[in-house]
């Protein structure tokens, strides 16, 4: 009877038993619940790009295909991926810019190309997107122009060799050219401005070397924060880095050379030992879906690839958006860049040495 | 009894064992693996077809822009190390030998603050001071005093203020604890002989602070040669040093095995320094190898 009584009564130990299990449960039930769905693992930036993948636009795609999204926005990632082994790499899918994209299909790190059959919506991106200058698929784009301070007397500006102006001396800003893709498509102009084209490095070198004084950074948001402060004045700058600042009264805008714009691609690709073939396929062809191609673009103000894309007119006024538009826009060959790159980097760590 | 006795493995000697497990894994194994790297011509792990070369190594003979790089990397560690010396010497020796405890105190407060607070957000600050826009140009600027911004930032002078700003607590602690184990008396001796103040410092207490003036000295260098975030920061990317140029090659190159080589001269760098500290701590005190 004693015993009988015993056990039904609740006793300390069994009261924290019992929590303990309750509490274990309720923060592992949501993982358990997920532990059976596929895992799409995926690069991407951070910023407000990162913000929108992570609020809407990722688990509206987990939600559909019914898997787990995990998005590594730690640059640099080619490196990791180059690090990981090639049958079960660290990405499915890599989300970077062009320049990266070939030297991971140079290294064999990603598949050179998308297949249109399993994206459908590769029918409908602009001929850029999928240009040979591309590997992969190129998903959005940026036009890389010069962006200017307004409030400083400086005038209108409709020509890149503005940039050389001697009144820029010391408010001129440009990019460590071993790191940054503005900067290596900046040097590719620089050819074509003062030499016989892109690949005319003796004339780039040149040029370069009559930009200093110059300020230079590693990132397009150390550079959109020099401009901001005041810092730098004129500088070489992705249209989305002004853009992004649309309705907070920046004494700021980003000027379209009459030269042409440069291309900076936001591309992905698919790894060839990728167990998730099929949904990274898929999570390409969602991403050029034209009702997150609009979203990502009126959020981040990068152009989408997709011509069925229509832009609020704010956007469609400023963005690349029709194929008039899209024509000014000059590709980098990095597959030649790329070949090139050491000899190019010690050269120009040399011209902007202090 | 005696020889079974120490035969017998010390129950102590197991407490070692963790620490041991966390160096092989975590320190020799991957120095061991930085060195083969910086001799194969891929990584064996994901390339099929490796060799052994000496490509890595020959490519910064070769060049004499590494050269200079690494020689600006020893030059911004030896700067940085002189300026924190003069800095920190006669505050750890007025911290050994102030009387009064909350003197005392409030000097060690004083020394650790700026430890409380990340390196980003320090080399952040300087460049708040001095950049074109900083404190420091437009405060001179708007008194008239100079019509265009001094060229404080990007420049290897920029780089040393914002490492010693870093590195001087480490100076102060590690000279602190040698000058504190000075006997006072020997100076008070000293002067009893007639000895000047001065010359009572100079003959007595600095040859016996040698000792900490080398270990913080070798810890400060180290910690220079081997920052990352202060000189890319301070330098605006114009002062190449070997850490930047060793994150260039992996993140922007991907080339692991020159990066691995760049790292392997860092650490000879390191070590021979550590070496020559050995060696001159060993002449200083008299003996010719340390035990």
């Amino acid at each position: 009877m004693m015993k009988a009584q015993g056990s039904s009564r609740l006793s300390r130990r069994r009261f924290l038993t019992a929590s303990a299990s309750l509490g274990i449960g309720t923060i592992a039930a949501p993982y358990v619940a997920r532990a059976d769905d596929p895992t799409l693992r995926i690069t991407g930036w951070g910023g407000k790009w990162g913000e929108i993948m992570k609020a809407e636009i990722g688990p509206a795609f987990e939600s559909e295909f019914k898997c787990k999204l995990q998005i590594d926005s730690a640059f640099p990632y080619l490196p990791k991926l180059q690090a990981s082994s090639r049958s079960a790499p660290i990405y499915d899918v890599l989300h970077t810019n062009s320049n990266e994209q070939w030297a991971a299909a140079e290294m064999g790190l990603v598949e050179p190309k998308i297949d249109p059959r399993l994206v459908p919506n590769l029918a409908d991106v602009y001929p850029y997107a999928v240009s040979d200058k591309i590997v992969g698929v190129s998903i959005f784009t940026s036009a890389i122009g010069l962006g200017l301070r307004t409030d400083k007397g400086y005038g209108s500006i409709t020509s890149w060799k503005e940039l050389w102006d001697a009144k820029y001396n010391g408010v001129r800003g440009g990019y460590v050219i071993p790191v940054n893709s503005l900067g290596q498509a900046f040097l590719m102009m620089c050819g074509t401005l003062f030499g016989k084209g892109q690949t005319d490095l003796d004339a780039a070198y040149t040029a370069l070397e009559k930009l200093k004084p110059i300020k230079i950074v590693d990132f397009t948001g150390a550079m959109e924060k020099m401009l901001l402060s005041g810092e730098v004045g004129l500088c070489v700058i992705h249209d989305s880095g002004i853009y992004r600042y649309d309705g907070q009264n920046q004494p700021t805008d980003f000027v379209s050379p009459s030269e042409g714009v440069l291309s900076l691609e936001q591309v992905l690709t698919i790894t060839p030992g990728s167990k998730m073939k099929e949904l990274a396929n898929a999570y390409v062809n969602y991403m050029l879906r034209p009702e997150v191609q609009k979203r990502l673009a009126e959020t981040v103000w990068y152009s989408p690839a997709n011509k069925k894309v229509k832009l609020d007119a704010k956007y469609d006024a400023k963005l690349l958006t029709t194929p008039e538009k899209v024509s000014k826009l000059i590709q980098v060959d990095w597959k030649w860049y790329n070949e090139r790159k050491d000899e190019i980097d010690q050269r120009v760590n040399r011209i902007f040495r202090a | 009894m005696s020889s079974a006795a120490a035969q017998r493995p010390n129950g102590l000697a197991l407490f070692i064992l963790p620490s041991a497990l966390l160096f092989a894994l975590f320190f020799f194994l991957p120095i061991g693996l930085m060195a083969l790297m910086s001799v194969l011509t891929g990584n064996p792990v994901v390339a099929p077809k490796v060799a052994f070369t000496t490509r890595h190594y020959a490519r910064m003979v070769d060049d004499p822009f590494y050269l200079e790089v690494i020689w600006t990397t020893i030059r911004i560690g030896l700067v940085t190390t002189l300026v924190a010396l003069a800095i920190g010497y006669p505050l750890a020796h007025w911290m050994a030998r102030i009387k009064s405890r909350t003197g005392h105190a409030l000097l060690l407060m004083a020394v650790l603050a700026p430890m409380l607070t990340g390196i980003v957000v320090r080399t952040f600050a300087w460049m708040t001071l001095l950049s074109d826009k900083g404190v420091v140009n437009q405060t001179l600027m708007s008194l008239g005093v100079i019509g265009q911004p001094l060229k404080l930032m990007y420049t290897e002078t920029g780089i040393v203020v914002g490492l010693v700003h870093i590195y001087v607590p480490f100076m102060v602690l590690t000279l602190t604890g040698v000058i504190g184990r000075i006997d006072e008396r020997l100076e008070q001796a000293a002067e009893n002989l007639g000895a000047s103040p001065l010359r009572a410092f100079l003959e007595v207490t600095l040859p016996l602070s040698l000792p900490g003036i080398l270990a913080g000295s070798l810890l400060v260098f180290a910690l220079a040669i081997s920052a990352y975030v202060t000189p890319i920061l301070l330098g605006g990317f114009q002062i190449m040093t070997l850490p930047i140029l060793i994150y260039q090659q992996i993140s922007a190159n991907f080339n692991v095995g020159f990066a691995a080589a760049l790292g392997i001269v860092l650490l000879m760098i390191s070590l021979g320094l550590v070496v020559a500290y050995n060696r001159a701590l060993g002449l200083v005190s008299g003996q010719r190898e340390l035990q």
